[in-house]
């Protein structure tokens, strides 16, 4: 059974493209979400294998979520999707819990790699 | 990877550590109580390991990595050093200095290190706290089987890939990796500092872990994007990397050293950039002298840019290559302590004026003039304990190398509270050669320098052994006169020998007097110019057969370069006498004109045999025509 994804960006462009790669690679995406609070609803709702988290969103932030979701569930599994100069955003996000990050722009490999670190 | 290109650069820096070495173990050996310098031994030895496993040096690798188990059991124990322990430690440096200089040129197989290597192996095994305990080492080749020390804090060291990004958010995974194994304390740098982006994914940490080596480093690659993971052993080292005020602030600051502001450059890299300035001021000339023609204020203007521009330039290069003296002074004290120990006596060596910059390619040439008059202050100035205490003085000699800056030149003096030079036997000598007037009832420091400096003359062994000096003289002389230099000698019987290497600050480009002589132009640096007076109009006298004037109440000796040169044609009645002074030795030097100063760029050059030894180089002046350059030193 493949694992499953939600994908977290307030862009389409991003969601796309972080999807397409997961898919590619045989995951399956259950659900995407706008906003940081979008994703906290999500995640209770899919209980999905896997987050991507962008950091900047609207209305609740990625790490604020990140936050909520570790709350409901010690065990979750979080990949932060962040830009190059985010570093302090990066390291608060893995003290809230986050399990590990990549770097816009992504390269597909790069992100696939952070995947199996996560969940393996 | 061709690793080559590097070997140059792992030269250098092995070398600056191996040097820093030789001072702590000398700062060790006189207070042999306090073990501070164990830690900094340890850091220096560690470095040159690690390069040298990089280069793939294995028997610098193998020396280093065992005077490091030593120095590490040492530090642990925080021992006072017996005599017989920094005898050894003095010895394995001098092993990785000569393994380090012979790997780079590829003749490392010459090495039997066989020796030294045993020496420190069983020196290892008495040091240590419990019979040959498993040696704490760093990961490589030590997986699986590691048997673990107990749950202390093991020292993880971790180097993130170049080319991660947010290097911070990365070695913050690294360390949730370490935790789920142990307590992880003690980080380095703080964990603040991973947010800075100035962190360049170097960091260390304590983990409280029985886990194997291999399965913590397994851990910490698991975070991904880890270039290097190395985990230690435990023990007193935690007590300076946990966080405890002080100590961890000092640890942090140690292990992320602030971005270094200098950079290694290829000493032929500044000479080619030097020889191209001094081109740029060779047509500078050219270019002034034709403005000087046209007196058009437009080109006028011009060349004043140019000739500001360019003296920037030039001053600018010349910083670039002044080397502090210490760069070559450090490597004395070591000697004169072995030296000293050879031949039973008690030498306190002093240093003063290390931070006084000289020329790097001066610097480089000093390092075998002063080897040989250290030497010969070690060996023939100072006297054994017994002889000195039976002449009142304190059992322990003094010897001082201090160099200080005086105008244009540096004075680096070497001065015992030795014996002093026989004069009378010197003289009985000299007179017995023919060097002398035989009718001389004394020598004066000018002329025992001068007798001393014959080749050979100083190698005579009777000298050597009667008088003490004479050793290498020659050859110190030679080396500081070929560099435009000058050496004065003082000496008191019973009270000590002091020379005095006068040098310039810099080779390469300097203010010169232009005289001309029988339609020739001559280059005299200002350096050792101290005026210029007339003759003719200045009465001339005779002191012992020479002929001379009399200028500030000082006798001052004339040479006239016509006749020295044996130019043909006769002086014009009036004509300039430039007085050159060094040191306390002063000579007039009669020319046919001036024809002003003007910045010269010095060539060195072979003179054919027979050549007068009073050139020191040529230059091009400004109309590209060649001038030869008087040396100083070769004329007083």
């Amino acid at each position: 059974m493949s694992h499953t994804v939600l994908v977290c960006d307030d862009a389409i462009f991003m969601r796309t493209m972080i999807s397409d790669i997961l898919a590619q690679a045989g995951f399956e995406i259950v659900g995407e979400a706008e906003t940081g609070s979008q994703a906290v609803e999500k995640y209770r709702q899919l209980k999905p294998d896997l987050v991507t988290m962008d950091i900047v969103m609207p209305d609740m932030g990625g790490i604020d979520a990140v936050r909520e979701i570790v709350k409901q569930d010690p065990d979750a599994k979080i990949l932060m999707c962040s830009a190059m100069g985010q570093q302090a955003l990066v390291v608060e996000a893995i003290q809230a819990g986050a399990r590990d990050f990549v770097v816009k722009p992504f390269q597909p490999s790069r992100v696939l790699e952070a995947v199996q670190r996560v969940l393996g | 990877m061709d690793l080559s290109q590097y070997a140059e650069l792992f030269l250098a820096e092995s070398r600056e550590h191996l040097s820093a070495c030789n001072q702590l173990l000398l700062d060790w050996e006189r207070t042999p109580a306090n073990s501070a310098p164990v830690g900094g031994l340890f850091r220096a030895v560690h470095t040159v390991k690690g390069m040298a496993a990089t280069m793939g040096y294995g028997r610098v690798t193998d020396i280093a990595h065992r005077t490091e188990n030593l120095l590490d059991l040492l530090r642990r124990g925080s021992r006072p050093a017996t005599d017989e322990l920094l005898q050894l430690l003095f010895r394995a440096r001098d092993a990785l200095e000569h393994a380090v200089e012979l790997s780079v040129v590829g003749r490392e197989d010459e090495l039997d290190v066989a020796e030294v290597v045993a020496d420190l192996e069983s020196a290892a095994a008495l040091v240590a706290p419990h019979p040959l305990a498993p040696s704490p080492r760093s990961g490589e080749g030590e997986r699986g089987g590691d048997v673990p020390p107990a749950a202390t804090g093991r020292l993880v060291q971790v180097t993130l890939r170049a080319e991660a990004p947010l290097k911070g958010g990365r070695a913050l995974l690294a360390l949730k990796r370490a935790q789920a194994l142990g307590a992880v304390q003690g980080v380095t740098p703080p964990q603040a500092g991973f947010e800075s982006d100035d962190f360049d994914g170097r960091f260390s940490f304590r983990l409280d872990s029985s886990a194997a080596a291999a399965d913590i480093e397994r851990a910490v690659r698991a975070a991904g994007d880890v270039e290097h993971v190395s985990v230690g052993g435990g023990g007193e080292e935690r007590r300076a990397a946990a966080p405890r005020g002080g100590a961890a602030a000092a640890a942090a600051a140690e292990a992320t050293p602030e971005k270094s502001r200098h950079i290694r450059v290829d000493l032929r890299r500044l000479d080619e950039l030097m020889d191209l300035i001094g081109e740029l001021v060779t047509v500078r000339g050219r270019l002034n002298e034709l403005a000087a023609a046209r007196r058009d204020p437009a080109v006028d203007d011009v060349a004043i840019q140019i000739s500001r521009l360019s003296a920037d330039l030039q001053a600018g290069i010349i910083q670039a290559r002044m080397t502090p003296v210490w760069q070559v002074f450090d490597r004395f004290p070591r000697l004169v302590r072995d030296l000293a120990r050879e031949l039973d006596k008690q030498v306190a060596f002093r240093v003063e004026g290390k931070e006084i910059e000289l020329d790097r390619a001066i610097l480089d040439e000093l390092g075998d003039p002063l080897l040989h008059l250290l030497r010969n202050a070690v060996d023939h100035g100072i006297e054994t304990p017994a002889e000195r205490r039976r002449g009142g003085k304190p059992p322990e000699g003094e010897i001082v190398l201090a160099a200080v800056r005086e105008r244009a030149s540096v004075a680096i003096s070497v001065s015992d509270d030795g014996r002093g030079i026989d004069r009378a036997r010197i003289l009985e000598r000299a007179k017995r050669e023919g060097l002398v007037d035989p009718h001389a009832e004394a020598l004066s420091d000018d002329q025992l320098l001068r007798v001393l400096a014959r080749p050979g003359f100083s190698t005579a062994e009777a000298v050597t052994s009667v008088s003490g000096r004479g050793v290498g003289i020659d050859v110190a002389v030679t080396r500081i006169r070929a560099l435009g230099g000058s050496i004065d000698i003082r000496t008191e019987a019973g009270k000590g020998t002091s020379f005095v290497l006068r040098l310039p600050v810099t080779l390469a480009i300097v203010r010169a007097l232009i005289a001309g002589l029988g339609g020739e132009r001559y280059a005299l640096p200002l350096t050792y110019v101290a005026e210029t007076v007339e003759f003719g109009v200045q009465p001339t006298t005779i002191v012992e057969g020479r002929e001379a004037i009399v200028l500030h109440d000082r006798v001052v000796p004339l040479v006239h370069l016509r006749r020295m040169l044996g130019v043909s044609g006769d002086a014009p009645p009036r004509c300039p006498i430039i007085v050159l002074e060094m040191g306390e030795r002063t000579s007039g030097i009669v020319v046919d004109g001036m024809l002003g100063q003007q910045e010269i760029v010095v060539k060195g050059f072979d003179p054919p045999q027979g050549t007068l030894p009073v050139f020191s180089g040529a230059t091009i002046m400004g109309d590209g025509i060649p001038a030869l350059i008087l040396d100083a030193g070769g004329l007083v």
